[in-house]
């Protein structure tokens, strides 16, 4: 029984270690951890049906509901970190689903951005990151359906004509880059990156016969093509707003009256 | 009295919120281009669907919400990641250049969505890609500007794209199936018209040479969800649209024509006299009505016995004759036909007595 007591006691600290590590955004840190957790859970029943077979027969107790203890939040901040830019709430959804379990809707996400904003409006800059929105290089506005992370330089979440494919292809490029590091994955991330290997070309020419590192180069190379030009609108479009907007307008975007209409 | 138009068309709709035209309405306009009741109704901006209802005429058309959304939701997944899947089928489609991948979203500026807004800042986007200032292939939902019989009209296409070459393509996204090639007939049909519609609006806009004749649609691939892109050539669409839109009798003309006084507003009026009124103003009913237009099944209604009700070939075939009851009867030899009747009339003859001997 004194076994028990002292894994019982290491798996809190574990916890404990993994709460710590998520809010200072150490990522590997949280995934050598989070190993060990699970590791020593698993120490913890085999020490109890040992326990147990003695007595009674063993029941498996009732798993409790799949899935990670993250709040959306976090979750969302996971994908994004993954992805390394800007993205809409279906694929933060589907990076979610080919590499985390539990589950995450789009629905859960609608309201997540307002939720931010609320909680930046109440107390600014208590939380480590927010989950804000892109700005639109024109007008500095928040862009139609995107997420990003508060903590990423402004000029990430700035959106220029050419950021859309650029992002995507940033995107595509970390997300090969992570399922070969993973080497073998589930069937849901390659059906995600294959998602993004059919629009890039010399990516792959079937979902079968596409690799992760043929993906990432092909990105890369089209990546190469548009980089410079991308990071020249974003930069001063990001030079713009840190000079001239707010701070929560900085995270949030600058809303354009009904009044006039300006270009750029 | 051109001034008093306005107010005579404000007159004629009542209280009731002006409806706006849109790129359907402006192609089924087109589609009968003679029918005077439309012409004000449209330019009134009456609700013409509750007015269908209220005098005992429901129109049985319309886009089912389930369409609208399945073409939403389709429209959403070619356009997503950055138009990624749209992105694959231009390059294929118009040979886009690798480096031509820049966006911009015109469905608001700045999350103002008020259409003099979002038109003056399509134009600048427009013309900025035009004139190369900024590195634009894909405009998504311009808000454009066409003159409609005297009436400015916003259309709304889903997506613009500029090729390097220096030319505009309406982008078209539709949620009928390409099978094995083959689309519905008519769809495609609707979808260029529609297309046309744009086409123009651009080209008032931007010049006719900044803008291709060819508009490009994009279609669910047989039975799956992914999509697949066609070029369509609406030349013939433009020509008639062009034509029918100069040729549009203007409004003021059609609106002197009528009484002072006249009102539609649903609110005073009883079913009775609303029929009344409408009968004041010319409709021109043929059986294509039914798929365009809300008043359609009370013009109908209106034009049983006509002739000209049961579609453009028959009227032709029988011009001069107006009534099925004097066709009949000139076909049997039971009326003697007048000048202008004697050449309907002598055929009639003729497939009667075919139709006569065949049946005997």
């Amino acid at each position: 029984m004194d076994q028990v007591e002292a894994l019982d006691r290491r798996i809190e600290a574990l916890r404990t270690e993994v709460r710590r590590a998520l809010t200072a955004g150490d990522r590997e840190r949280v995934t050598s951890l989070r190993k060990q957790l699970r590791q020593a859970q698993r120490e913890w029943e085999a020490l109890l049906d040992e326990e147990l077979a003695d007595e009674t027969p063993f029941v498996p107790a009732p798993r409790p509901a799949s899935g990670p203890l993250l709040p959306v939040r976090e979750q969302v901040h996971q994908a994004l970190t993954l992805l390394g830019a800007p993205a809409a709430p279906k694929l933060v959804v589907a990076v979610h689903e080919a590499f985390a379990t539990g589950e995450l809707t789009p629905t859960k996400l609608t309201s997540l951005r307002r939720d931010e904003e609320r909680s930046f409006q109440s107390a600014p800059y208590s939380r480590p990151y927010y989950l804000c929105a892109a700005l639109t290089a024109d007008h500095l506005a928040p862009a139609r359906g995107l997420i990003a992370v508060s903590s990423w330089p402004m000029a990430t979440r700035i959106i220029g004509p050419l950021s859309l494919r650029v992002d995507f292809l940033t995107a595509a490029a970390r997300l090969a880059d992570h399922l070969e590091r993973l080497g073998d994955t589930g069937p849901n991330a390659r059906r995600l990156l294959w998602r993004f290997a059919a629009t890039i070309p010399g990516a792959a020419t079937s979902a079968d016969a596409m690799t992760p590192a043929a993906v990432a180069a092909a990105a890369e190379a089209e990546l190469a093509i548009h980089l410079d030009a991308d990071r020249s609108h974003r930069e001063a479009a990001a030079k713009r707003a840190t000079d001239q907007l707010t701070s929560a307008q900085q995270l949030f975007g600058a809303r354009l009256g009904r009044a006039a209409a300006t270009g750029s | 009295m051109p001034d008093d138009t306005p107010h005579r068309l404000r007159q004629l709709r009542g209280s009731a919120p002006a409806k706006r035209h849109n790129a359907r309405t402006v192609a089924a306009l087109t589609g009968n281009p003679g029918c005077a009741r439309r012409a004000v109704l449209d330019a009134a901006g009456v609700d013409k669907d509750a007015l269908a209802k209220q005098i005992g005429y429901p129109a049985k058309f319309g886009q089912s919400q389930f369409a609208i959304t399945r073409g939403n939701s389709f429209e959403a997944q070619v356009k997503a990641n950055g138009y990624a899947e749209l992105l694959r089928l231009l390059r294929e489609v118009l040979g886009l250049e690798i480096e031509e991948v820049g966006s911009t979203d015109l469905n608001e500026v700045g999350g103002n969505a008020t259409q003099e807004v979002r038109h003056t800042r399509a134009r600048q986007a427009l013309k900025a890609a035009v004139e190369g200032r900024e590195p634009l292939t894909f405009l998504d939902h311009p808000l454009l500007r066409l003159d409609v019989g005297g009436n400015d009209v916003y259309l709304e296409p889903d997506l613009v794209a500029f090729h390097h070459d220096g030319v505009m393509h309406v982008v078209e996204i539709k949620s009928f199936a390409i099978i094995d090639e083959q689309a519905d007939g008519a769809k495609v049909a609707a979808a260029a018209r529609q297309s046309a519609v744009y086409v123009l609006a651009l080209r008032r806009l931007l010049g006719d040479d900044a803008v291709s004749h060819e508009v490009v649609l994009v279609c669910p691939k047989d039975f799956s969800n992914q999509a697949t892109a066609v070029k369509i050539d609406v030349r013939k669409q433009l020509i008639t649209l062009d034509h029918q839109l100069t040729r549009l009798a203007r409004i003021d003309t059609l609106v002197e024509q009528l009484p002072d006084g006249l009102s539609l507003d649903l609110g005073t009026h009883t079913a009775e006299e609303l029929v009344s009124t409408l009968s004041i103003m010319e409709a021109r009913y043929a059986p294509s009505c039914l798929n365009s237009c809300e008043m359609a099944y009370f013009c109908r209604h209106e034009a049983a016995g006509c002739t000209s009700a049961l579609g453009t070939t028959v009227r032709e075939e029988l011009g001069g004759v107006e009534y099925v009851a004097r066709a009949l009867d000139l076909a049997h030899g039971t009326a003697v036909a007048s000048v202008e009747e004697e050449e309907a009339a002598a055929m009639l003859r003729t497939t009667a007595q075919i139709y006569g001997s065949v049946a005997a």
